[in-house]
């Protein structure tokens, strides 16, 4: 047994006008960031159409830097539609096609002649389920950028981007295993890790924790949290209370049309529009 | 799960109101006691008080329950703070109202004219105002908080003449500075009761705006 008398408390050293209770530090975290007017992404009456069906309408949205902004919205909203005509994704969705206007640093990214491949260096993306390549750890990492022609060390590259995904101590020994070998949480984390290799200004982020439990999830919102500082990260979740705590903005989405964007601690405590405050209470429909 | 915590709000709702009208109705006994020297009433109001306290803490477990099983967010997160807060200033004038009451054997109406007669009007004024409170947080009105908000004035300049007109006449009777004394708790605890019937009115404010109105000038 250990008699609490063997270490007794240390008396405060401390002034005598020394004020009485001590204000615990805390990490600091984005929200305490001078607000941002600088603008990375901005779209201006973007509607997004499969065929002949919109699912985005005229949706108008500006994204600050260094700032999460997260999508909400029931399901066939056109969040993740939304999400991904920011880096051009939905090229690949065939009928897909896109008006109105949507800018990234002030240049036009629909644009007859815009380089959608750079465009996709510069606006990673990280999907709903983790989706790591069938290979080793590190080549996971180093792939896009080898491919990419990087001239740096790899090696450090590699070692930069897991410390950045808060996933190098747990793998650092073990980087040429296969990342199948990672569990669910790691893997996400990893596919973070492969974006930041690719050393991109803006991280779209499409349910990243939707298939984690909520160890894993608390863990990849701590690192949304720390990333936001050097990224500017747009997020689409399901999940409103992962809204709440992770983003600085939130927009929220109903039937393709963008119906309130606003601060997150406005939409989450008197959203302005009627719908918003249907949907965030659950009595929506 | 949704219907079913709004039914678990309405019910929590209701409940909060029972509670602000056996508040309200403990105040109006309060003032009977004192301005009809009725110590049965006064007893009354006394035993009520713990009702009121055993509901405040019941009221007070329901809303921390109901926070941490649903993580309320928008008018739902709104509704349920300002029950708390409703809750917490509801159980005050209660005590202000035992205060009160507890007064009712001491005060003396034939020795103590003038101020006993601002005492008169004042009780009456605060109970029209905790009952307009209590009307606002039932119907969730903005209209009716506000006319509660512009009559604190009333009660305070009625109270702050009660002072002067002590202090006059102790300083010609200092035998009297017993009864002066207990006519000042009265008047203290009304004005204390006004005091929480405006706060209730700015959480309905709150509630249906989401605008905090506290400590601006009327």
């Amino acid at each position: 047994m250990v008699n609490v008398m063997d270490n007794p408390p240390t008396p405060p050293t401390d002034a005598p006008d020394a004020p009485l209770m001590r204000i615990p530090t805390r990490r600091p975290s984005a929200k305490d960031l001078p607000p941002s007017s600088e603008l990375v992404i901005r779209a201006e009456r973007l509607t997004i159409r499969y065929g002949s069906f919109a699912a985005v309408h005229d949706a108008s949205l500006e994204i600050p830097a260094h700032r999460v902004t997260a999508i909400i919205g029931p399901s066939g909203c056109g969040k993740s539609t939304l999400l991904r005509a920011m880096n051009r994704m939905n090229d690949f969705v065939p009928n897909a096609s896109a008006e109105g206007s949507l800018f990234y640093r002030g240049d036009d990214i629909y644009r007859p002649g815009f380089d959608a491949v750079e465009l996709r260096r510069r606006i990673g993306m990280v999907f709903q389920k983790p989706n790591p390549f069938p290979k080793s750890i590190y080549k996971n990492v180093a792939w896009g950028a080898a491919i990419n022609g990087y001239q740096g060390n790899l090696e450090e590259l590699v070692e930069r981007a897991l410390q950045k995904a808060a996933l190098w101590e747990e793998v650092k020994d073990k980087l040429h295993e296969s990342a199948y070998a990672l569990s669910g949480g790691q893997q996400q984390r990893l596919c973070i890790a492969r974006a930041i290799a690719l050393q991109p200004e803006v991280l779209l982020m499409d349910e990243p924790c939707s298939a984690l439990d909520p160890i894993a999830t608390a863990r990849i919102e701590d690192l949304i949290d720390k990333l936001k500082s050097q990224y500017t990260v747009v997020l689409v979740t399901h999940n409103m209370q992962q809204a709440a705590r992770v983003s600085d903005r939130t927009a929220f989405m109903y039937l393709g049309e963008l119906i309130e964007v606003n601060d997150t601690n406005v939409i989450f405590t008197k959203p302005g529009n009627r719908r918003t405050q249907d949907y965030i209470t659950g009595r929506f429909g | 799960m949704t219907a079913h915590f709004v039914d678990l709000l309405d019910d929590l709702r209701r409940r909060s109101l029972r509670m602000a009208g056996l508040v309200e109705e403990v105040v109006k006994q309060a003032c009977e006691a004192v301005f009809q020297a009725d110590p049965e009433m006064a007893k009354r109001v006394v035993q009520r008080d713990a009702d009121v306290d055993a509901e405040e803490v019941e009221v007070e477990c329901e809303v921390i329950r109901l926070l941490a099983l649903y993580q309320p967010v928008g008018s739902d997160l709104r509704l349920l703070c300002t029950v708390l807060k409703v809750n917490n200033d509801l159980e005050r004038i209660a005590d202000c109202a035992v205060n009160v009451a507890e007064r009712a054997k001491h005060v003396d109406a034939r020795t103590l004219v003038g101020p006993y007669e601002d005492l008169r009007q004042m009780g009456p004024l605060v109970e029209h105002m905790l009952h307009n409170a209590v009307k606002a947080y039932g119907s969730q009105a903005v209209n009716d908080a506000e006319k509660v908000l512009s009559e604190e004035d009333a009660v305070d300049a009625l109270y702050g003449q009660i002072i002067r007109r002590l202090v006059a006449e102790a300083s010609a009777s200092p035998a009297k500075i017993a009864s002066f004394l207990d006519v000042l708790s009265v008047a203290k605890n009304l004005e204390r009761i006004a005091d929480h019937a405006t706060n209730i009115a700015e959480d309905v404010v709150f509630v249906c705006t989401g605008e905090i109105v506290r400590h601006r000038t009327h």
